[in-house]
């Protein structure tokens, strides 16, 4: 490998890549994680922007993405993508991992990832910790979506 | 100004190959200028000047000769770096190259291999690999006419450096042609089915002696060819006169029914992204969850009916080239046969089903315990019985093709076929490969003439030595079995 091979893997190596299952729902842009997007909805939109909402997952655990804009048409089922600073919050009552203002997401592959379909964390139900408000706790598995197709 | 070397979607992410290839060149920049420095390279800075030459190659097309001068001038290696990364480059980033790119990929590799360059024979295999057979797209033909180009061109120095390069291109070239008759008559495709055939002619006629090499596959994939003139006339010689292609003990093109193929020619057919997802399906996906990744694996190769064509090799690659170790076999992971059930079933062309189930079957028909492997046969058998009771329509559909290709598929080898096919059976057997067998010969699944034959072969058993070949001693009476294989009128319609 070369010198700036070797430098490319080591910096990967320092973000730490979360399990989907270890995501918790939060007003921060810190989620860095990888997936592969099993299924995608119909595109909406919302306000001036394009929005789809995507079922994904990874071999702990699944959620739903939503996707925006240009995202909506680029990514396809089977693809494999990488999150960098997304964030994971309630958007109308509805728990979803997207890339917001400061995250990102990019395809990094293609088909060679196992998955499970449940736990589906958008659908557990968390509530604020009584003893420190900054803290959420899982409280239960809501019933699935209905989802829209 | 260098162009660039890919062609990346907005969403999708850098390729540290590539990265690594252009951070070497704009460091190195200035010293890919002439007039180049003469001293000694280190042995640490010989790596990244190779990668600096080998994007400047690429990506500078005025300058792609200085940069290969230059590289010659500075090669400790035998060019194993430059050719290594060149063949990285063509598996894993080829669909992402800029078009120019692309001819000079092809340009770079005509130099290796006029330089002998180690491991050329590797890069012309990777970029065999990447002609799909069922693409009509112009940047697929035009790659499988540079190939073919390129093999006819540097014939000389080929067939002295690695004769066996060309046995694999030979492969590569009978079976894209058989597709490419296929095809609706199109002129662009004209040229270069010439090309092709007159590549797999030149082999066929003056190097036979290589062609034995690949083994009994060469008949199969001659066989689709049999409409073809060129082809009928070396059918005819084959079958009347063996002799005429000089190779001393070659008396009898039954003889070639008892070479195995070597299981390297079957994964010339598969791009390594084909090879690499269907690997992963057959080792991590779990039985039960494989719907998705077949449907994904689907869209992707067979997006269209002519590309369906490719199912035919991969049924041939899962039966040969992937053995999956003990611990996947008995885990949750999804089976040979049933990956190949799915195959069978997403076949829509008839003549595509055909063929892959002879693909299926073939090492059946010549079963040698002396030569042949197991593993090679167990798919098929095991999806006879697994498809047992809910799919029982496709056993029976299999068992009346393998009955129909003992009776047909060389006349005058009936007895041996059908000796190898009961051997093939009772082999299996023993080794407990196939404990539900009793369902196939009992009770009503099957029908009474189904059920009589298969009683008959089991029955037959024949362990041990396989029964010499007997050599024809009528001539003309082998009629290769158009299993599934069109007449010439028929392929302006069947697209």
């Amino acid at each position: 490998m070369s010198t700036f091979e070797i430098r490319y893997l080591l910096f990967s190596g320092y973000t730490s890549m979360l399990s989907i299952k270890d995501i918790v729902p939060a007003a921060l842009n810190n989620i860095t994680t990888q997936f592969i997007l099993l299924d995608k909805g119909k595109v909406a939109t919302e306000g001036q922007s394009k929005t789809c909402l995507a079922l994904v997952a990874d071999e702990s655990a699944a959620v739903h993405f939503q996707f925006w804009g240009e995202e909506c048409d680029l990514f396809k089922p089977g693809d494999i993508i990488r999150l960098t600073n997304g964030i994971f919050s309630y958007n109308r009552n509805h728990l979803l991992l997207r890339a917001g203002k400061r995250g990102s997401i990019e395809k990094v592959g293609e088909f060679t990832m196992t998955y499970v379909e449940t736990p589906n964390i958008s659908e557990m139900r968390w509530v604020p910790d009584a003893n420190n408000s900054k803290k959420i706790l899982l409280l239960g598995i809501l019933e699935p979506f209905k989802k829209q197709r | 100004m260098a162009s660039k070397l890919l062609q990346l979607a907005p969403h999708e992410a850098e390729n540290h190959l590539e990265l690594s290839l252009r951070q070497a060149f704009q460091l190195l920049e200035p010293k890919l200028r002439p007039p180049f420095p003469l001293k000694i390279l280190t042995s640490d800075e010989c790596p990244d000047l190779t990668r600096a030459i080998l994007y400047g190659a690429l990506t500078e097309t005025h300058l792609a000769k200085t940069h290969i001068k230059h590289l010659h001038a500075t090669v400790s290696d035998g060019y194993v770096l430059f050719v290594n990364l060149l063949a990285r480059i063509v598996n894993e980033l080829y669909d992402k190259l800029a078009e120019t790119a692309k001819t000079q990929v092809l340009w770079a590799a005509g130099e290796m291999v006029d330089v002998s360059a180690v491991g050329f024979s590797g890069l012309l295999v990777s970029l065999l690999r990447q002609i799909v057979g069922g693409d009509f797209g112009s940047g697929n033909l035009w790659l499988c006419f540079e190939m073919v180009s390129l093999f006819l061109g540097k014939w000389d120095c080929l067939l002295e450096e690695d004769p066996l390069i060309l046995t694999s291109a030979l492969y590569n070239f009978l079976r894209l042609l058989a597709d490419h008759c296929r095809a609706t008559v199109d002129s662009r495709l004209d040229a270069l089915k010439r090309l092709e055939i007159e590549f797999c002619v030149k082999m066929l006629r003056e190097q036979f002696g290589l062609c034995l090499k690949f083994g009994r596959d060469l008949i199969r994939l001659l066989q689709d060819l049999v409409h073809v003139p060129e082809f009928r006339a070396i059918w005819r010689d084959l079958v009347s006169n063996p002799r005429e292609f000089g190779v001393a003990g070659f008396l009898d093109v039954a003889q070639i029914y008892s070479m195995r193929t070597s299981s390297r020619y079957f994964s010339l057919r598969l791009t390594p992204e084909a090879e690499t997802q269907l690997r992963f399906m057959l080792t991590h996906v779990k039985f039960g969850n494989q719907k998705r990744h077949q449907t994904w694996f689907a869209s992707k190769f067979f997006c269209s009916p002519e590309r369906e064509t490719l199912i035919v090799d991969i049924v041939r690659f899962i039966c040969c080239a992937h053995y999956p170790p003990r611990e996947i076999i008995h885990s949750n992971t999804i089976p040979r046969w049933a990956v190949i059930g799915w195959l069978l079933k997403s076949c829509r062309k008839n003549y595509v089903e055909a063929n892959a189930k002879l693909a299926l079957f073939y090492d059946w028909l010549f079963f040698d315990e002396r030569v042949d492997k197991v593993k090679n046969i167990e798919p098929a058998l095991s999806l006879m019985v697994h498809s047992i009771p809910h799919y029982i329509e496709l056993t029976h559909a299999l068992l009346e093709f393998l009955f129909l290709l003992v009776d047909n598929y060389d006349m005058e080898q009936k007895d041996m076929i059908a000796n190898r096919v009961s051997s093939s059976f009772t082999l299996l057997i023993n080794q407990g490969l196939s404990r539900n067998l009793e369902n196939l010969t009992s009770g009503e699944i099957i029908p009474p003439p189904l059920k009589e034959k298969l009683r008959c072969f089991l029955s037959d058993t024949r362990v041990g030595t396989a029964q010499e070949i007997q050599p024809s001693k009528t001539l003309g009476h082998l009629i290769p079995m158009e299993v599934g294989t069109a007449l010439p009128e028929e392929h302006l319609t069947d697209v």
